[in-house]
């Protein structure tokens, strides 16, 4: 598949994007999930000309102005991204291939958090949020990873090349069948329920589920989500600050050729004002970019 | 060397530690990512805090005997010590004022 912009998020950024950059006549795909937009559940309460309202409408109706202006919506995860000749190639949670001359990340920020006892005091004494950074400390243990969707699924297959077992705790899954073929081809065990408690002395000795049942585990892995929009801008050669946040210019530029970003992620306030006001910016800039290469 | 990380090595993380009153040792790796967006904090850190606490760098994968000795299981990780005594140490990217402040605190 071949862009000019690929856009990295479907919510209001993104989408606000894609009706700027396709107005320009731009060959213009979004990828994401429309669910997971942080606006999705909630009342719109302070957003112009919205007294009321549900995020899920302002989305839906987005997402349809967005293709009447000829832009592809996808709803998928972005596993990984690359520099290529000529822009950039994006690898899906389906496993399809996307090449793109310009990017726009729009990914908004993780909220996500688990909030289970045991999980803050072992936080470094076992529970890690990142399997790719700390996957050599648990050589020829058994770990859980926990979560349901693309995230979690990668961590799963990682991890079956360190850990003597791997447990992936999923109550639902989430993650596209590829992905979970690929986890639990490589030897994951999935166990369908939900984690209680870290439990531990000096450091993690096990998971306890929903029902009772403890995994004897040394390591429990957080991956709840898909992978992380740090992690997909790093692969671009975007360093995002401590608080995972890209920093932008004027032009909504990342200081990386090509790559652009709005929304949530560039930042405070996250509002849904400033997330379609910056979406513009973003998505007429890539076109440009896109169509002057 | 004021103002500058200082890389240490499995011999040469003690007498760091001793001849400073109070140390941070950032325990990182190339693949870490998160580790990579902490780095420049550090180096910010020790410009601002020189004088007063001695900023280090530690690479894990390169020195395994100091991660084994502090059971380090998650990188990065910030091992703190105030006269070659282990205080709690900083696991995860942290915002530069959080750190700062816990440092000064000591
Ligand atoms: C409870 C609540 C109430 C709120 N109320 C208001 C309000 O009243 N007024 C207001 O102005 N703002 C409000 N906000 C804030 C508002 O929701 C955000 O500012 C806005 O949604 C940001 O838009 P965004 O497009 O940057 O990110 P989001 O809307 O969060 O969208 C992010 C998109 O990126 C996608 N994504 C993430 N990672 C990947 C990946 N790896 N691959 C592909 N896609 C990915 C997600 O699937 C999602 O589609 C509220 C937020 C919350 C949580």
């Amino acid at each position: 598949m071949d862009a000019d912009v690929t856009i990295i998020g479907m919510g209001p950024a993104g989408l606000q994007a894609a009706i700027h950059s396709s107005r320009k006549k731009a060959k213009t795909l979004v990828l994401g999930k429309m669910e997971n937009s942080a606006i999705y559940p909630t009342e719109l309460e302070n957003y112009l000309g919205y007294r009321g309202g549900s995020g899920k409408e302002l989305l839906a109706s987005g997402a349809e102005q967005a293709r009447s202006f000829g832009a592809s919506l996808l709803q998928e995860d972005v596993i990984s991204v690359e520099k290529a000749e000529g822009g950039f190639i994006l690898r899906l949670e389906s496993g399809k291939e996307v090449k793109s001359k310009a990017l726009v990340f729009a990914p908004g920020i993780s909220r996500k958090k688990l909030n289970i006892p045991g999980e803050k005091e072992f936080f470094g004494k076992g529970v890690s949020y990142c399997a790719t950074c700390d996957c050599n400390f648990y050589k020829e243990k058994p770990v859980a990873i926990i979560g349901e969707a693309s995230e979690a699924a990668s961590s799963a297959e990682l991890m079956t090349h360190y850990a003597s077992k791997v447990y992936w705790v999923a109550k639902e899954l989430k993650a596209n069948q590829n992905m979970v073929d690929m986890a639990l081809g490589a030897g994951a065990n999935l166990v369908q329920s939900q984690p209680k408690t870290v439990r531990g002395d000096q450091k993690v000795t096990g998971l306890e589920l929903e029902d009772g049942t403890v995994l004897e585990v040394n390591g429990v892995f957080i991956e709840l989500g898909s992978r992380s929009s740090a992690d997909l801008a790093m692969d671009v050669g975007v360093l995002p600050d401590p608080e995972g946040h890209l920093k932008v210019d004027e032009e909504c530029g990342t200081g990386v050729e090509g790559v652009f970003a709005c929304g949530d992620i560039t930042g405070k306030p996250w509002q849904l004002a400033r997330a379609v006001g910056q979406g513009a910016v973003a998505g007429l800039n890539a076109a440009s970019y896109a169509r002057s290469g | 060397m004021a103002g500058k990380v200082v890389e240490l090595s499995d011999s040469t993380f003690d007498k760091f530690v001793e001849s400073n009153k109070v140390v941070m040792v950032d325990c990182w790796a190339a693949w870490c990512r998160p580790c990579l967006m902490l780095a420049p904090v550090v180096e910010e850190l020790a410009e601002e805090l020189a004088g007063k606490v001695g900023v280090a760098k530690l690479n894990v994968d390169e020195n395994p005997g100091i991660s084994m000795r502090f059971g380090i299981s998650a990188i990065p990780t910030m091992l703190v010590f105030k006269d070659g005594v282990m205080k709690e140490p900083l696991v995860g990217v942290r915002p530069k004022a959080e750190i700062k402040n816990y440092l000064m605190s000591l």
